[in-house]
């Protein structure tokens, strides 16, 4: 081939490759020779790394704060959705099995610290055993005593359509996001979910992933409002003080249930 | 023009880069610390609009979270790889855009004749750029500016000779001659250099 004698001319279209402005049929016969011989790949490799320090080379410029606060909502979300995934996985399998082998494990640990309490202290098992088994039914006595308390929100549209279930567990500081409607926004927006107290601005809680049930993490001060929306935003959302930006999608209120 | 010892060195980059491959978000935010300002000059570049170019920069930091653990097998310098992420959603963002709409050309076109109709002088930066993005930068200087600013154009925002003597209201045969002289003399440049 006579490109591979003529180092000029083949640095050269190298050079108008990675630059781009080799268009059309050439920049296929390039392509082509490239795959076959290693000096042409070489350069062409070459040129597209020296040309890729003219991207280096642009004037610097400040991009507004509101930026990297959209990437840190975006990546928590990922980070959210991908923990569900995990969470979820083991979850399918047998749960008989699972629930199984946590009694027992329960049972052994326990058994193993009576065995040593007994051990030490020279008492009767029998007198151990009892006291212990009192114990554990005046707990279970107290835990189904105290209710859980939990919030319940169902956020409809502007028809009274249901699009999306909330609900909040001040213990976990858990909120759960549930869609039920169809609505899905564009690649390129958010959706945010806010609280809306009876004094001062709406507080965000969070940007939405794209799946169907997804989990924020909230302080119960943050939640603590009669009402919650969900507004559509750029991707990524915006920062909490400005307030939402763009149109309130979903609106609901938020109720206190004892489960 | 300054040429400062680099205040980040390569080495701090790439180990961010790494620890970002294993979902360190601590490790992404350093790295925006260090970077965002340079990454927003090749998004502002190459889209020409300061909110588009936020979003660009947005999409090329998740992008980065995302694919940080190929970074190592590219062997680029790190500032080049992550201005090429930028560069490459910047690219899409103006494919996305132009779809449904004829007026993305005449958005463009007052800004570029802008940054080419007077001799402007040397717009480049070489500010936290690596050792050959420097090479090319002394080689760069060579050119006149206008030859400089087509072929850097031609580069960020991908455009072919017909493009740019479209944008630029140049005669097709005055790119198409830049453009080669351009490449030519960075090309014996380079050689002296390499």
């Amino acid at each position: 081939m006579n490109l591979i004698q003529n180092p000029a001319l083949l640095e050269q279209l190298a050079a108008s490759y990675a630059l781009g402005t080799l268009r059309g049929g050439a920049r296929r016969r390039f392509e082509a020779l490239a795959r076959n011989h290693a000096e042409v790949r070489a350069q062409a490799l070459i040129w597209q790394g020296r040309m890729a320090s003219v991207a280096e080379l642009q004037p610097q410029a400040a991009p507004s704060p509101v930026v990297w606060q959209r990437i840190e909502n975006l990546v928590k979300a990922e980070k959210e959705s991908k923990a569900m995934q995990a969470a979820r996985a083991p979850a399918k399998a047998d749960k008989t099995w699972w629930d199984s082998l946590n009694l027992w494990r329960g049972l052994s640990s326990m058994g193993a610290g009576v065995a040593a309490v007994a051990l030490m202290a020279g008492v009767n098992l029998n007198s151990v055993n009892t006291k212990l088994n009192g114990e554990v039914q005046e707990l279970t006595a107290k835990l189904s005593a105290t209710p859980e308390i939990q919030y319940v929100a169902v956020l409809a549209d502007d028809k009274a359509a249901a699009s999306m279930l909330v609900t909040f567990d001040p213990k976990s500081k858990r909120l759960t996001l549930k869609r039920v409607g169809g609505f899905q926004e564009q690649a390129d927006k958010s959706l945010q979910l806010w609280a809306l107290p009876t004094a001062g601005g709406a507080k965000s809680l969070g940007v939405l992933g794209s799946d169907a049930v997804m989990r924020l993490t909230a302080a119960g001060s943050d939640v603590n409002a009669p009402t919650l929306a969900i507004s559509l935003e750029p991707k990524g959302g915006v920062p909490s003080a400005g307030g939402p930006t763009g149109p309130v999608l979903f609106k609901g209120a938020l109720i206190e249930t004892a489960l | 023009m300054t040429s400062l010892t680099p205040i980040h060195p390569d080495t701090t980059l790439i180990a961010l880069i790494d620890r970002v491959a294993l979902a360190d978000e601590k490790a992404l935010r350093e790295l925006y610390e260090l970077t965002s300002s340079k990454l927003y000059g090749v998004a502002v570049r190459v889209v020409t609009n300061r909110q588009w170019a936020e979003d660009v920069l947005q999409e090329a930091f998740i992008n980065i979270w995302k694919i940080a653990g190929d970074y190592k097998a590219t062997l680029s310098p790190p500032m080049a790889w992550m201005a090429l992420v930028v560069r490459s959603r910047g690219l899409d963002f103006l494919r996305r855009r132009a779809v449904g709409r004829a007026d993305r050309m005449q958005e463009l076109d007052d800004v570029i004749s802008d940054t080419v109709a007077g001799d402007a002088p040397n717009p480049m930066d070489v500010a936290q750029a690596s050792e050959q993005a420097k090479a090319l930068h002394n080689c760069l200087s060579l050119l006149d500016n206008k030859q400089r600013e087509v072929v850097s154009l031609a580069y960020m925002r991908d455009m072919s000779h017909g493009e740019l003597a479209v944008q630029l209201k140049l005669p097709l045969g005055t790119v198409k001659t830049w453009i080669r002289r351009g490449l030519e003399q960075l090309r014996g440049c380079m050689a002296k250099l390499a």
